[in-house]
Order: structure tokens, then C-alpha cells, then sequence
């Protein structure tokens, strides 16, 4: 498994099972999903009626940047009243499912993209603003463009987790999408230093087309006058600058845009726990190898001291 | 951090892995605990179970020519190519993959593909950061602190998870058996009867602690009854006799009965609504008939009677459950005795605790009469027998895990990564008691 899935595996399997007509059960189950996102899937009314509700952490800044707008062209019709104590519930009747499978497919991945599509909102603000601001700016040449033109918009903040955050940042001829990550750990910091190094030299080595990824440990000249930015400067929090292009931003391609940068995190602290394990099963191997040669290093037949029945012992002469 | 994450509870058994978020009442995910990885390709050191290929000398034996030569052609990713649980079991059909069973007789034998098999089941299956999550783990009785400390290893140090906890299988079972209504007070005392697809054991466990010395297993559990339902189908000639229709005839119509004799004579005289009979259906869209017999109450009962089975084992279980509480220190006896849990695939029969516990109930009245007879006149106060059916038995083990893991105090029985840090793995060694005398 190189990279991770976007939609959550429970909710597909579980959806999968109820839509293909087995006996409705009941169904309460809370489940987690990566970022402190957490669903709760139910069955409150009756047993063919699911309720699927997520909570965000960062919901109310995702309203801001568009969220509902986004849920709403996503779920439409099965959008109900959030559910005590979560953000945004979508409920779906077994009794009133799309007829063909096709539908009903599209529905359970839609559905299991739950906390994807919720995520997506500020991003795809961004690459609406991107298309703007870019053509706007092709009305001036680079030197008469007002400044607003010149700098971009806003940078969107989305506080995902307690330490850390995404800002993205639509400029005229570019998307700039930024991570803070910290590592609580020496050793994750170091395998992260060298990841991040491929990632720069992916680019400078085989993959040309692929965005710009600049990785430092103050905070970027795009950041600097966001407030609760932590300039210290410190190892511990690390930036990682993406840099999307046009060509990442057109129509067909940005749906898959916005589904791989969100899981860049996670798949990034994966890749690190999965080197981890790789180190681990050669060391494994290796302490393994190097018992063998213990082993064959004893002597053969050692030469034991012989006693005769009255426990006296005795030398052969040589 | 790890503020209001529920707490993860994996329990990986010999045949089927449960994990899932506690304070659910039913895991999030069963399957089985295989991994299939690319068999090795002709690589130089490369082992069958899809390790890395490391030379087989050490480099300074090899004058250095040694793995570190081949280094720069490490850019791959093989490491990452291998699939579990059901995904495991459909690519090892095909060309390429092998299949592996990380974890032997209950306890983990390939450190390496059980390493790999959490990596996936907490990154693809519960898709959580491992350092966000309290984890709750599960292990055998009698399985080797220097497992835990190699559990603790992968756990903290691969894994950077917030806060670890081992509990013995056994004694999460007694905690799903609290659930059930008429257990009354919340103790860690009982007998575990541990029936699943391999091995049945019988584990005596005090105020949470197992008594190693006095667990029997038996060596008749779930494969035995699909076998022996196979054979039957097979003797008489039925037109589909597969291990899968064995095992659905099992799941769906056996039960236990109170007296085979009786229900011998019962199934004569009322043969219309006792012999049924099982569709089978075909990929094909074809389909037959099975009959269905005897085999309703005989498949169960090889528990009681395991001579209509096997040759060479020959105890009844109430027999050996009775041993195993006489062989436990006599001042726990009475607490054995009165909560007899059951756990496992293969205790789900219709009255199984029924029978269980009248019979063992006869074999400690019989004793107390003969040592009232003996005594010249004394008598007996009685014994109270009582075995627990409950409605989580099926996955008791990580029900009971589910249980504890959502209580507040579960985190501080934890053992934290800073812990970890500070001791070293030994720090697994001992868990305070989750559940036990003192807490909630």
C-alpha cells in the first residue's frame, strides 16, 4: 500500500453489506478517522434509515470557507439536521436507494468521502480565486497590476489538528498550499528530514511536472502576518511549501488535486512509520545472521571432563 | 493530544483479528490474521516470507562487498507490496503472493509480518495516528513477558502510540461477561471456557490474575464440529458434502441437547419439524438439498462425549472444567465455581451453558454426597454452579477490551510513551489491574 485511501474503508464495507439487501441490523458504532475526525454511524429511527455524522475539529473555519456549499452539491437530498454534538449528519433510506448499482456505487463512495469533501471546501475556494485573480491579471502587464492582483488573496487557514495547520493561498499564477507539522519525536524528525529531501529531489530528478515542495523550519515569507504563527524557529515544527501550477489546477485534474494534498500528512507520518518497520525487520534479520555466525563459531565436540563412577576424574595422557 | 480519541482495541487471535474503537459494541473489523506478501523474487538474501534480502554474511566477513554495495538499488518501495486480512486470503489465489500466519497457537511467531500487519490495520483498516490513540492490546495466558516487550517495541517505537495496554484474553472475557444479567458484582473471579476455530482452553482466573498452573486445554473446538458434520454428510451420501456447507449447517442448525438418547427418540417421533433441510446455492446458479439430521444435536456434543469423535481424547469438558477449578487454590474454588464464562465462536450453541452447568453441577454434588457419607454425619452447605451465557461471547475478548478501554480511568493504567522512554521496554512487564479491586 503506497498511498492511502481517501474514502473511509468502515463506512464503504458497511454500506456495501447493508445496501446489497441483507436483514437490517442495527448499527451504532463511533469511529475515528485520521485528523481527529470522528464519525458516528447509526441507525436512530429504524434499522433501514443510516445516519452518518462527522465531526471536525475545525468545522466552523471550513463553514467559512465555503464547506456547506461544497456538502450540499455533494449529498443534496440526504442531508439532515446535524446530529447532537457533530458537525454536518447525512442520513440514507434503504428503502429509497438508487435503483441501478451504479447509483447505488456512487453513493457509497460518496458517502465514504465524507470527511474528504468536507476538507475540500477551502481548496477549492482557493483554485476558484486562483482562476480570478489569474484572469484578471492577464487584463495588466506585470508592472501596472495593482498590488491586490500582485500578491493574491487571503491566506485560508485551516487549524486540522491542535498543533498544527494548512494555509492555502491563491496567487494570479499560482496555488500555494502549506503545511506546519511537528514531530514529537528525535527520530521521526530525522526520516522526515530525509523524505522531505526526496521530495525536493523528485522533482530536480525524473519528475518534472510534478508541484514545487520547499521544506524549512521558520515559518515562509507567505506566512508572515497570520497571527499564532510560532516563529521560533525551533526543530520541532517543520513547513512544507507546495506549490501548485496551473497545470495542476485545471478542471479535470483538481478533484484528484484536493484528495491527494489532504492526505499529504498522513501519508507522510505513514511512509515514516513504514520505514521504521522496514529498519526494524532488517535489524531483526541481521541480529538473526549474526547469531548464526555465534553459532557456528563454537567448537564442535568440547572436550567435558570425564569422571569415573567414584567421581574421580581422569586426563588421557598424551 | 490524545485528549478525546477513543482508545483502540485490537485483539489478534490464531484465526481472526478483531479491531476496533472502544466503547463500540461490536468491532469494526473481523477478519483473518494473514498477510500475503511478494514472494521473494530471486533476490540474493531475499526469504520466502518477503523480508528484505540482506546478504547472507555479514559484510565484514564479505570484505565489505556487503549490503551496503546494493544500497543505492533500495529505491523501491517491495517492503510496502503485501495485503491482509480477506485482501490477503484473494491475493494469495493468484501468481506472485504467498500467504503467512504471523501469529501461531495464539502467540505472535513473525515479529516482521505482525509488524506489517498493524502498520496496514491501523493505517488502511482504522485509518487513526497511531500517536493520537491509546491502544489496548490482547495476549494469550501464559504468553512470554518478552513477547509483551517485543509487542511494546513495535508499539512505541515504530509506532510512537500514546499510551499501551496488555490485558490477558482470558480475564477481558470475564469483563464482557458483565453484560450479561445475572452477573451481580463486577469481580474479576471465573472460569474462562475459550472455544474458537483451533484449540478450547479452560483458563481459572482470580481477582484478575490467571492461575497458570491450573489451565487445561482441550483439543476439540470449532474445526472438529465442522469436521465431524463433514464426515456425517459424507456417510450418508449427501449431494454436497464441502467444508463450507459443513461449517454454514453448523453455524445455522446445531444445538445442544440435554440427553442424546431422548432426542434420538424425539427426532423419530417428530421427524417433520426436526430433520430440515439446507439449500445450497452454486456461483453457478445452480442449487441442492441437504438433508439435515442427527448431526443438529451429535455435532455439539462431542464437547460431552468426545468418544462419538476422536480416539485419543476421551475427557468431556464439564469433567475437565471441574479438574481445572479442583487443581486451583481451594479458597478461589467457590468463586470458580459460581461464574463459568463462556467466550468464543464455538460456545454459541443453543443451550451449551445449559448443559454445561447441570452437568458439572452433577459432578460436584455426587463428590459432596460421597464426603458427607464419608464424614459420618456432616453436611454439606452446597455449592453454587453457575455458567454465564451472554450475548457478546462470540467476540468476548475485545467486547470486554471495548468495556474497559471507554472507562476514564483507562488511561492511566496506560503505559505512556514518555514511560516507555524513560524505563525501556521491561516497563511492559506489569500492568496495574484494568478493572480490578479498587477501581470504578
Amino acid at each position: 500500500m503506497l498511498l492511502l485511501d481517501y474514502q473511509n474503508v468502515l463506512i464503504e464495507s458497511l454500506l456495501t453489506d447493508r445496501f446489497q439487501g441483507g436483514p437490517p441490523v442495527n448499527i451504532d458504532q463511533v469511529v475515528s478517522d485520521f485528523d481527529g475526525v470522528t464519525f458516528h454511524i447509526s441507525t436512530p429511527e429504524t434499522k433501514t434509515k443510516i445516519l452518518v455524522s462527522i465531526n471536525v475539529k475545525c468545522f466552523h473555519e471550513l463553514v467559512q470557507y465555503g464547506a456547506q456549499a461544497v456538502l450540499e452539491r455533494e449529498y443534496g437530498q440526504y442531508i439532515v439536521a446535524p446530529e447532537n454534538g457533530y458537525d454536518f449528519s447525512v442520513q440514507v433510506d434503504l428503502e429509497n436507494l438508487p435503483a441501478d448499482q451504479e447509483g447505488k456505487d456512487d453513493l457509497i463512495r460518496r458517502i465514504s468521502l465524507l470527511k474528504r469533501n468536507a476538507m475540500a471546501a477551502p481548496f477549492e475556494q482557493a483554485f476558484d480565486e486562483f482562476h480570478e485573480l489569474s484572469e484578471e491579471a492577464s487584463k495588466y502587464t506585470s508592472e501596472s497590476a495593482p498590488a491586490g492582483v500582485q500578491e493574491g488573496g487571503e491566506v485560508r487557514a485551516i487549524h486540522y489538528r491542535e498543533e498544527e495547520a494548512i494555509y492555502i493561498k491563491a496567487s494570479h499564477d499560482r496555488v500555494t498550499v502549506l503545511f506546519s507539522t511537528i514531530f514529537r519525536e528525535e527520530t521521526d524528525r530525522i526520516f522526515g528530514k530525509v523524505f522531505l529531501q526526496e521530495f525536493v529531489d523528485a522533482r530536480r530528478r525524473a519528475i518534472q511536472n510534478a508541484p514545487q515542495v520547499l521544506f524549512r523550519n521558520d515559518p515562509p515569507l507567505e506566512l508572515q502576518n497570520i497571527p499564532g504563527i510560532n516563529n521560533s524557529g525551533s526543530g520541532e515544527i517543520g513547513y512544507i511549501t507546495f506549490v501548485l501550477f496551473p497545470r495542476h489546477l485545471t478542471k479535470q485534474r483538481r478533484a484528484e488535486v484536493i484528495s491527494h494534498i489532504q492526505t499529504f500528512r498522513d501519508y507522510f507520518h505513514y511512509h515514516i512509520k513504514a520505514s521504521k518497520a522496514y529498519i526494524h525487520s532488517r535489524m531483526r534479520r541481521r541480529t538473526a545472521d549474526f547469531l548464526q555466525v555465534l553459532r557456528r563459531a563454537r567448537p564442535e565436540n568440547e572436550e567435558k571432563e570425564r569422571k569415573t563412577a567414584s567421581g574421580r576424574t581422569f586426563r588421557v595422557q598424551s | 493530544m490524545a485528549s478525546h480519541t477513543p482508545a483502540v482495541v485490537m485483539d489478534n487471535g490464531t484465526g481472526y483479528s478483531k479491531l476496533g474503537f472502544a466503547g463500540n459494541d461490536s468491532p469494526s473489523f473481523v477478519f483473518p490474521t494473514a498477510i500475503a506478501t511478494k514472494s521473494a523474487g530471486g533476490g540474493a538474501g531475499g526469504s520466502g516470507s518477503g523480508r528484505p534480502a540482506v546478504a547472507n554474511k555479514p559484510s565484514f566477513l564479505t570484505g565489505g562487498a556487503g549490503p551496503g554495495g546494493h544500497l543505492s538499488g533500495k529505491r523501491g518501495t517491495e517492503d510496502l507490496d503485501f495485503f491482509i486480512g480477506d485482501e490477503a486470503l484473494s491475493a494469495a489465489g493468484g501468481p506472485g503472493y504467498g500467504i503467512h500466519y504471523p501469529i501461531r497457537h495464539g502467540q505472535i511467531d513473525d515479529w516482521d509480518l505482525m509488524e506489517r500487519f498493524w502498520s496496514n490495520s491501523i493505517f488502511k483498516y482504522l485509518r487513526v495516528e497511531p500517536e493520537d490513540h491509546h491502544f489496548l492490546l490482547t495476549e494469550p495466558p501464559l504468553n512470554p513477558p518478552e513477547n509483551r516487550e517485543n509487542t511494546a517495541e513495535i508499539m512505541f517505537e515504530s509506532f510512537n502510540c500514546a499510551g499501551l495496554y496488555i490485558a490477558v484474553q482470558a480475564v477481558l472475557a470475564l469483563a464482557a461477561s458483565w453484560t450479561s444479567s445475572k452477573v451481580q458484582d463486577r469481580s474479576l473471579t471465573g472460569t474462562v471456557i475459550d472455544s474458537g476455530a483451533g484449540v478450547t482452553h479452560v483458563i481459572p482466573v482470580a481477582e484478575g490474575y490467571v492461575i497458570g498452573s491450573s489451565i487445561k486445554s482441550v483439543p476439540i473446538a470449532g474445526r472438529d464440529i465442522t469436521n465431524f458434520v463433514q464426515s456425517l454428510l459424507r456417510d450418508r451420501g449427501e449431494p454436497d458434502s464441502s467444508l463450507q456447507t459443513a461449517e454454514r449447517i453448523k453455524e445455522e442448525y446445531c444445538y445442544v441437547s440435554p440427553d442424546i438418547v431422548k432426542e434420538f427418540s424425539r427426532f423419530d417421533r417428530e421427524s417433520d419439524d426436526r430433520f430440515k433441510k439446507h439449500k445450497v446455492t452454486y456461483p453457478n446458479g445452480k442449487s441442492v438439498e441437504v438433508d439435515v439430521g442427527y448431526e443438529r444435536f451429535l455435532a455439539p456434543e462431542i464437547f460431552f462425549n468426545p468418544e462419538i469423535y476422536s480416539s485419543d481424547f476421551l475427557t468431556p469438558l464439564p469433567t475437565i472444567v471441574d479438574t481445572v477449578i479442583q487443581t486451583s487454590p481451594i479458597d478461589v474454588r467457590r468463586g470458580l465455581y459460581k461464574n463459568i464464562v463462556l467466550s468464543g465462536g464455538s460456545t454459541l450453541y443453543k443451550d451449551f451453558g445449559r448443559r454445561l452447568q447441570r452437568d458439572i453441577r452433577h459432578l460436584v454434588d455426587a463428590r459432596i454426597k460421597a464426603s458427607e457419607a464419608k464424614s459420618g454425619g456432616a453436611k454439606s452447605g452446597g455449592l453454587d454452579v453457575q455458567v454465564i451465557t451472554h450475548k457478546r461471547q462470540r467476540h468476548g475478548p475485545w467486547f470486554g477490551g471495548s468495556l474497559l478501554g471507554q472507562t476514564p480511568e483507562f488511561r492511566s493504567y496506560c503505559h505512556t510513551k514518555a514511560e516507555y522512554d524513560e524505563i525501556g521496554p521491561s516497563i511492559v512487564r506489569r500492568f496495574a489491574l484494568l478493572g480490578g479491586p479498587g477501581s470504578t
